[in-house]
């Protein structure tokens, strides 16, 4: 079972922007505050996890999919520097740009430090005018981070437990990402009213031609 | 451009209490009795709005499944009923209106998929008073930020507990959607629709104080409730 390591710890004022906050701020539950320190960086409790077995998955297949998920975090995190490094983007898709890089690269972060030795090299990446083109960027942002969400969920279930819960504080990161690019195309940031997973074969082909052999 | 100081929510004027905390005993009780594994079956058949979730592990499935799904469920019919309220109301416009529109859209295609699963082992939809939130935008639109962002959190904390691989695609499936959910939302509000590169879980106790908290929930039964609210349902 791999067993990521925790990210940096938030800060409580970091966490006031979460729905705890919010709530809190209105006076609708008091004494919320003390228990926001608990919820950050505690996953689901161990007890939990024991309690719902781990019949499902293998430390192999987790292994497979998280380096999978490496590779996937890797080119959008490159991606997105590339756009920042192209310096043609402005307002809120430069904002979109700084905000999403910066968690991509933290999920590189996280994901290097739980797979260990495993993780082995970035490859290199080339994007031409898909990072620098303010339109081919939105579309293709949209592209990378809806084919990431889809292989995180088609592969979520075989995942083990604990790893399946380290996971999920991604995915949700990732579709509000393709939500947030979706709406500055113009479009609806959830089209439907569950998301279909997408296989790692249809994965692999979206990111082949970013991917510098 | 957005920030991450949310205004405070105006739902401040409530009356009534411990609602969810009686229709989450009353689940668990239901979920103690052994008729549950026999009628989930059936409800699948019904089951046609969630394409990922196939009837192969529903035949033995586990009780703390059920428990889980109706808590689900219980989440989803908050959220569609304040969108299905907030649409009929019509005080929306624009990019707000439509945006209920569709997430209403969704919930209730929610409601529907784990009334499918659940069968007759589902909980009964609870009566909902929304104090007016549903009558304001700038009501509705805090409110709908808090919600969606709670949704995320409370799928995030259940989905690695479900035990059927069946449920658990169909729950993943329904998370991330409510991410974009809480990204649609925070954008229209001026927040960041993505603050943190990692999201948090949330406990269902914290989940019910929370619901709680808000009075939304009355379990007044309709025939009995003296202010008559209409009732808007998924």
């Amino acid at each position: 079972m791999v067993k990521p390591a925790e990210p940096g710890g938030r800060s409580v004022d970091e966490e006031r922007g979460t729905v705890m906050g919010r709530f809190s701020r209105a006076g609708l539950l008091k004494g919320s505050l003390a228990v926001m320190g608990a919820i950050g960086g505690t996953a689901v409790g161990a007890a939990e996890l024991a309690a719902a077995g781990d019949s499902r998955g293998s430390a192999a297949t987790d292994g497979e999919i998280l380096t999978f998920g490496l590779l996937i975090e890797r080119l959008q995190a490159a991606f997105y520097a590339a756009a920042l490094r192209g310096g043609r983007l402005t307002g809120e898709a430069r904002q979109f740009a700084q905000v999403v890089g910066a968690a991509e690269q933290a999920h590189v972060n996280y994901l290097v430090a739980a797979l260990g030795s495993s993780a082995g090299k970035s490859p290199s990446f080339k994007f031409g005018d898909a990072a620098t083109d303010p339109a081919k960027f939105i579309a293709t942002a949209i592209s990378l981070e809806e084919t990431g969400l889809g292989v995180y969920n088609g592969q979520a279930v075989n995942l083990t437990p604990t790893t399946l819960a380290a996971a999920a504080r991604i995915v949700s990161v990732e579709a509000r990402h393709a939500a947030w690019a979706r709406a500055l195309a113009g479009k609806d940031p959830a089209p439907v009213a569950v998301d279909p997973p997408i296989s790692v074969s249809q994965a692999k082909q979206t990111f082949q031609p970013f991917i510098v052999a | 451009m957005a920030d991450h100081n949310p205004p405070s929510l105006r739902i401040d004027d409530f009356d009534v209490d411990g609602a969810v905390r009686e229709t989450f005993e009353r689940m668990s009780q239901l979920t103690r009795s052994g008729f549950l594994r026999r009628t989930v079956g059936a409800g699948v058949a019904a089951l046609g709005a969630v394409a990922v979730w196939s009837p192969a592990a529903s035949a033995q499935a586990a009780s703390s499944d059920i428990t889980i799904l109706n808590f689900a469920l219980a989440l989803e019919y908050l959220q569609a009923s304040f969108y299905t309220e907030a649409e009929r109301i019509g005080k929306l416009s624009g990019a707000l209106a439509h945006q209920a529109h569709v997430v209403g859209m969704h919930e209730r295609a929610h409601v529907t998929a784990f009334h499918g699963l659940l069968g007759a082992a589902a909980i009964k939809e609870p009566q909902f008073n929304f104090h007016g939130v549903t009558e304001s935008p700038d009501a509705f639109r805090s409110t709908a930020v808090a919600f969606e962002d709670l949704a995320a959190a409370a799928y995030k904390q259940q989905a690695p507990l479900i035990k059927s691989k069946s449920y658990l695609a169909g729950a993943l499936a329904i998370h991330s959607v409510e991410a974009r959910h809480a990204a649609w939302i925070r954008r229209l509000a001026g927040f960041l629709p993505a603050a943190h590169a990692f999201d948090e879980p949330l406990s269902d106790a914290k989940v019910v104080e929370i619901v709680n908290a808000t009075h939304f929930v009355t379990l007044k039964d309709p025939q009995t409730a003296t202010e008559a609210a209409p009732r808007f349902t998924g």
